[in-house]
């Protein structure tokens, strides 16, 4: 076996390696060197150098967009992984009957699309404005935010809190019970045994929230659309909306290097998180 | 002062939900297999009563599923008691945490703090109770001085080797200063050179730190060197309650006798009859006169004619290459050299016994060493035989 594998290797890895190289590299590659011409289709593209990123932080809607981002990409990972933390807990309660009808219940937001979910809650956030007296989301920056904040959360918080829970159920109860002994609180147990050794987990669950709530896209395009004139627009559909929406041969290139810096803006942003909450990890 | 009292302790595990009878049971009873099952659950502990006294070592012994950690957890506070009385130094503690009982732990898996250094692991305890930083320093540093791992103080326990984990989690113990000590299993996760050594130092541990300690063990040599008294278990029930010596000469019943003991205790099925003066036992290999103070023993406890399950212990067993007065006739199946003893396995009529013939006497009168298939004659040493009612298992005398 080990033997025909080290022959025919090459054989095995070339349909994967195929895929990845046309779907993925080839096109990332393209798209960076797009980032830096002027084009309408890509064969005739004209090389302009920093021109396009020179004008992308020029575009007051993308540093708009930006700052909104960064704004709700904080908001949601804190509350998403608060919340999702905190059912956690209550659900790995032993005495509490029915938990694993709450796990499914506060999963399943998580098997809907965000399309029809934006949809969804732009109805039901409508129909609450409307009622309270309030301008409707195509006209309520405010609103539009919280409300996507709010689908974020309903849409994250139960796939979180199965990680959690996972995390959780690994902790040893040997160190609960010890702790339980040695006189610890439920409190200065879960900030002196539970989280300390719930760090791998607490890593997963940030890397997720932080690059979902960066690069979330379907749910912006459904609840707001951007409205009211592109206030509530997220950098991903801002991006979409520079390639597909503007009018004029300079957009596309402009919104392809938007795409790169976005895309060496999470990269970044996650690295940075990655090696902050790894080094607070502990090996049992 | 601390004594902790055990009356009439009862633990009941319920079956799960939704599975109360029948097939619920059929589980529960298949899961641990010989305990009591009634309506309410799976009887783990039953009728526990004892008094640990002050400074006393108490060893709970007994196979896995016995009910002995079980009754440990219950006086940590870690498993809710069924019914029955926890009384420690004369208050009812049933339901008080386990952090105002003033015990500590020292559990099987160590359960030291990944996230802590040694140090922090030891003190954690005393940070909890707001004991002045400078107290809390001394206080460590002291037990770490008595277990000598002054110098892993700043260490994560996953830089330790396990014997030095079980010295932290003494130490995180003893730094309390606790009325009662509580051991799980301790040294079961040591390699055997390593228990033995520990063991030793927990004896010595014991002297220097004035405390009472209940300890359990599946492993009987632990519970015979350590234990000021044993408690036995079985099932959930209590078999016997004694100091080691007790526990070794007077097993209470054929399970005591069959599990305190290495090798085991020899049984074998025999008929007592009254004979001149006192007592025999007539045997499929053989009449065997009972000792002048077995046989006093028995008449007061007014024994008759029985079936009974006798049994001697290997070491009280004279092993002969020839045939003596009185010896019995046994053939070699197999011996085993085990260093400064064999264990001789020897058919004797329809049963099975193990001798333990010191080393040094293994060759025969005739200078030639015992081989398989050997004809060896033996004989009990006075007062050697133990005798079981066949049917309570009890024992007779």
């Amino acid at each position: 076996m080990g033997k025909v594998l080290r022959r025919w290797w090459p054989l095995f890895v070339l349909p994967c390696a195929l895929s990845f190289t046309f779907g993925f590299i080839i096109p990332f590659v393209q798209g960076a060197y797009l980032s830096f011409c002027e084009f309408k289709v890509i064969n005739k593209a004209k090389f302009v150098g920093l021109s396009n990123y020179v004008a992308a932080f020029q575009d007051e809607q993308f540093v708009h967009a930006f700052w909104l981002t960064a704004l709700f990409a904080l908001v949601v990972t804190v509350l998403v992984n608060v919340i999702a933390l905190a059912i956690a807990l209550a659900l790995t309660r032993s005495r509490l009957g029915g938990t694993n009808v709450f796990r499914t219940v506060f999963f399943m937001p998580n098997l809907i699309g965000g399309i029809v979910l934006g949809y969804i809650w732009n109805i039901l956030i409508n129909a609450v404005l409307s009622v309270a007296g309030q301008q409707l989301l195509a006209l309520n920056t405010t609103a539009g935010f919280w409300g996507l904040v709010i689908l974020t959360l309903w849409q994250q918080v139960g796939y979180m809190m199965i990680i959690y829970i996972a995390g959780l159920q690994s902790i040893p109860s040997d160190y609960l019970e010890a702790a339980k002994v040695d006189g610890a609180t439920a409190w200065q147990t879960l900030w002196k045994v539970k989280i300390p050794n719930l760090m791998p987990t607490i890593t997963i669950c940030l890397f997720l929230t932080i690059t979902n709530g960066f690069k979330l896209f379907d749910q912006n395009l459904a609840l707001t659309g951007g409205d009211p004139n592109h206030m509530s627009e997220l950098l991903a559909l801002n991006i979409y909306n520079t390639f597909y929406s503007r009018v004029g041969a300079k957009w596309m290139g402009i919104g392809q290097a938007k795409a790169v810096i976005f895309c060496v803006l999470v990269i970044a942003i996650a690295l940075v998180q990655l090696k902050i909450t790894k080094s607070k990890e502990v090996q049992q | 002062m601390a004594e902790v009292q055990l009356k009439s302790l009862r633990k009941v595990y319920p079956h799960e939900r939704g599975a109360r009878h029948g097939i619920g049971k059929k589980r529960a009873s298949q899961r641990k297999s010989n305990l009591e099952v009634t309506d309410e659950g799976v009887v783990a502990v039953q009728d526990f009563d004892l008094t640990v006294h002050d400074k006393e070592f108490v060893v709970l012994v007994g196979p896995s599923g016995c009910g002995k950690s079980t009754t440990l957890r219950m006086i940590a506070g870690l498993e809710d008691i069924t019914s029955g009385d926890l009384l420690i130094d004369g208050k009812r503690v049933n339901d008080v945490a386990p952090k105002d009982r003033d015990i500590a732990m020292v559990f099987q898996s160590y359960a030291l703090y990944p996230n802590m250094t040694v140090y922090e692991n030891m003190a954690f305890t005393l940070r909890l109770k707001k004991v002045p930083d400078a107290e809390v320093d001394e206080k460590v540093r002291a037990a770490a001085k008595t277990l000598g791992i002054t110098e892993y103080l700043d260490r994560k326990p996953r830089a330790l080797s396990g014997g030095q984990r079980q010295r932290v989690a003494i130490g995180r113990a003893i730094v309390r200063n606790p009325k009662v000590f509580l051991m799980d299993e301790p040294l079961s996760n040591l390699d055997a050179k390593l228990r033995n050594q520990m063991r030793a130092e927990l004896i010595k541990l014991r002297h220097k730190v004035d405390g009472t300690f209940v300890y359990v063990t599946h492993d009987q040599t632990e519970a015979m060197t350590l234990g000021d008294r044993i408690v036995v278990m079985r099932d959930g029930y209590v078999q016997q309650v004694g100091t080691p010596q007790e526990v070794f000469d007077h097993p209470a019943n054929l399970f005591v006798a069959g599990f305190i003991g290495m090798p085991q205790m020899n049984f074998f099925p025999a008929a007592l009859r009254k004979a001149q003066g006192g007592y025999e036992l007539a045997t499929d290999f053989g009449c065997v006169p009972l000792a002048e103070r077995t046989s006093r023993a028995l008449a007061q406890a007014g024994a008759g004619e029985a079936e009974v399950t006798a049994g001697v212990r290997p070491e009280q067993i004279q092993v002969h290459a020839t045939q003596v007065e009185g010896a019995l006739h046994a053939v070699i199946d197999v011996s085993e050299l085990m260093g400064s003893t064999v264990h001789v396995h020897a058919r004797v009529g329809a049963n099975d016994f193990v001798f333990v013939v010191p080393t040094a006497e293994l060759s025969r009168e005739d200078g030639r060493a015992y081989a398989d298939g050997d004809e060896i004659w033996f004989t009990f040493e006075p007062n050697a035989v133990h005798l079981f009612d066949r049917a309570t298992e009890k024992n007779l005398i």
